[in-house]
């Protein structure tokens, strides 16, 4: 029994590398170049507009700056202490720094370059962030060095009869 | 192993090129306009947005040449 050898057909269109590599994959043909750039530029569109809608609810997103109340009683606070609260809500961290005796600063705990806790260094008598090396300085939270461009969020704080209340914030 | 490309091929390959690096563009703004949205940086929000709009537009001109 004899068989005929088998041969391929060679169009005239079809690439040299393609008679040498005569393999194709499945559905290679189902996305040309310029489907693919029409898919990207879809995307983009795509891409653009949740981009717009971020910025907009950005835009409408209320933020609770808090509302006044009691947070310790300033004898609980040595000079040059801390102390650790949650402000305006359960889950926003806050800090206050007695720095003289009728003295009160408070601050967000969130660092304003990526959100992490910042803590007092009262070796160096500035807030420290020890994700990035980001530091504040301690009375009015304004950028010393690193990455954070703004200052960290103020809190207002006043000792009435005794007792630290937190008025508002301003993140 | 050499293959020929035709001039209309080279500039569709071309446009493709600037496509995706649009695209990427526009992945890092959102990734800037998600953390304005976090810290509540209006400004640096509708910035971006309208960055990533431009960006679009762009995309969409160089698709529209790519089809003609």
């Amino acid at each position: 029994m004899t068989s005929e050898p088998e041969t391929t057909e060679q169009s005239p269109e079809e690439p040299i590398w393609h008679r040498d590599f005569p393999y194709s994959a499945a559905g290679e043909e189902e996305v040309t170049r310029r489907e693919f750039a029409r898919y990207l530029a879809l995307g983009s569109g795509v891409i653009a507009a949740g981009t717009l809608g971020i910025a907009a609810w950005t835009q409408l997103r209320t933020i609770n700056h808090g509302e006044p109340r009691p947070i310790v009683a300033l004898d609980a606070v040595p000079v040059g202490g801390t102390h650790l609260f949650q402000y305006p809500t359960s889950s926003d961290p806050a800090i206050l720094l007695r720095t003289a005796a009728d003295e009160v600063v408070g601050f967000s705990q969130k660092c304003t370059h990526l959100g992490c806790v910042v803590f007092f260094q009262s070796s160096e008598n500035r807030w420290h962030c020890p994700c990035h090396e980001g530091n504040f300085e301690a009375r009015t939270g304004a950028v010393i060095s690193g990455p954070p461009t703004r200052p960290l969020g103020r809190i207002a704080l006043e000792i009435r009869d005794g007792t630290i209340w937190a008025l508002g914030s301003n993140p | 192993m050499r293959t020929t490309t035709t001039r209309a091929g080279r500039t569709t390959n071309a446009i493709l090129v600037y496509l995706v690096i649009l695209v990427s563009l526009q992945i890092f703004l959102v990734s800037v306009a998600v953390e304005a949205f976090t810290t509540g940086d209006r400004s640096v929000a509708w910035a971006s947005a309208a960055a990533s709009i431009v960006l679009a537009a762009g995309a969409a001109l160089f698709t529209r040449a790519l089809q003609q």
